[in-house]
């Protein structure tokens, strides 16, 4: 039997029908289970791990961005198999995992396409598309073997899943991430035009290990989710959890 | 109808860096404006644009831009210098300097291109050489180029003479 994580926000009404659709399609393919609706305060590792003990056969997240990130970020230690059921906005991981949003993705977890997912991991907490630290002065150094600075605020993009796009010269410009590694963006600020800052074409590393360190606390966005740090330590957990994914996934 | 919009056209997209490489292949690369300091290796083609100080090694293909700097010893499988190299190059395969290329250190490769203007300051060791022959006339040629070493310009061309 699956339980089912639902998101604080899908209390909204707009939400009501589409839930209703989605528990219907459930119980048609025989994998409905019980619900579980998170609080902002919620222990995903706490109540993940509850839920196996009780012999769950898999965890299914709904909601989207911030839900995955905010299930996944703590309980990606625990050995179950998870699922994904997007629903709403900002479902960016949902297109990378090949899980189409809304009731179509019923179909996908019937289904039971089983992959073990690289996740990147970060001061304690798991992301699976991308950590972005926002133009700081950063000073960045790779498998404890070198350093990388510059003159002038960076950017600092690490992705694992998610592809990393920016244009530049009236282009667009996109790298794939591969697998087995993590890969840095890092763009150092040029300027600033009219509303945004302009960067550097990117310069890319890949690794297995990076430590970012700065003077003052800067930005960090993983998973849709933000913190302020000083330093942080950036690793690979190579093939760390069992997920359900869809086969347009991009990777 | 006279202000209907009319759709932007799609903005094209490319892969990034560069054509030919496989777009799942990511490789290094090193922005104009970056410094990287200390040892840096990589499994991939390593492109450098900024600035590189410590030791490189690739087995793979190196690419070091026009107004990129190494100041370090460096180790590839290939490599493409447009820019500046001071320190030791060893390449397992072929080496190609550019025009605006300017290495200062000892060169060691298997095949090497030069282009007209690039400028290079160091001893040339390139494998599978024959007419070296024995060990006689490796020691002729030894002490050969340390009398070269020893003379002043002017002398070099007499001692070539006489040497010939």
């Amino acid at each position: 039997m699956y339980v089912y994580l639902y998101d604080n926000f899908l209390k909204q009404k707009k939400y009501a029908s589409t839930l209703k659709i989605i528990e219907t399609r459930l119980t048609d393919f025989g994998i409905a289970g019980k619900i579980i609706r998170l609080q902002s305060l919620s222990d995903a590792k706490e109540l993940v791990e509850d839920e196996i003990k009780k012999g769950v056969s898999g965890i299914v997240i709904v909601g989207n961005d911030k839900t995955f990130g905010q299930v996944l970020s703590r309980a990606a230690t625990c050995e179950t198999l998870f699922g994904f059921l997007p629903i709403g906005q900002g479902n960016r991981i949902a297109e990378i995992l090949g899980i189409p949003i809304g009731e179509e993705a019923c179909a996908t977890l019937s289904r039971r396409r089983k992959l073990r997912l690289d996740l990147g991991w970060f001061n304690g907490r798991y992301f699976v598309s991308q950590l972005h630290i926002m133009p700081s002065e950063i000073a960045v150094e790779y498998d404890e073997r070198f350093k990388v600075t510059a003159k002038s605020k960076m950017e600092l993009v690490v992705c694992n899943l998610q592809p990393f796009e920016w244009e530049g010269n009236g282009k667009k410009y996109v790298v794939r991430p591969q697998d087995g590694k993590l890969e840095a963006f890092l763009r150092p600020v040029l300027g600033r035009s009219w509303f945004k800052e302009r960067f550097e074409d990117p310069s890319i590393f890949p690794f297995q290990e990076m430590t970012v360190s700065a003077k003052k606390p800067f930005v960090v966005e993983a998973d849709g989710r933000q913190s302020k740090e000083t330093k942080i330590k950036i690793k690979l957990s190579k093939k760390r959890v069992e997920m359900i994914v869809g086969k347009e996934r991009m990777f | 109808m006279m202000f209907q919009k009319t759709p932007r056209p799609a903005m094209p997209q490319e892969e990034y860096p560069t054509p030919g490489v496989s777009p799942d292949e990511v490789e290094t690369v090193v922005g104009p404006s970056v410094r990287v300091e200390g040892d840096f290796a990589s499994e991939g083609n390593i492109i450098v644009k900024g600035i590189v100080s410590g030791s490189v090694k690739t087995s793979k293909l190196l690419t070091v831009e026009k107004g990129a700097s190494i100041f370090a010893n460096v180790r590839a499988g290939n490599a493409a210098i447009s820019g500046s190299i001071r320190g030791n190059v060893k390449v397992s395969d072929r080496l190609d300097l550019a025009e605006t290329a300017q290495v200062a250190g000892d060169i060691d490769c298997r095949v090497l291109s030069v282009a007209p203007g690039a400028l290079v300051q160091g001893r040339v060791t390139m494998k599978g050489i024959e007419i070296a022959g024995d060990k006689k006339d490796e020691k002729k040629i030894g002490s050969f180029m340390s009398k070269i070493k020893s003379h002043s310009e002017d002398e070099v061309d007499n001692t070539v003479a006489s040497g010939l």
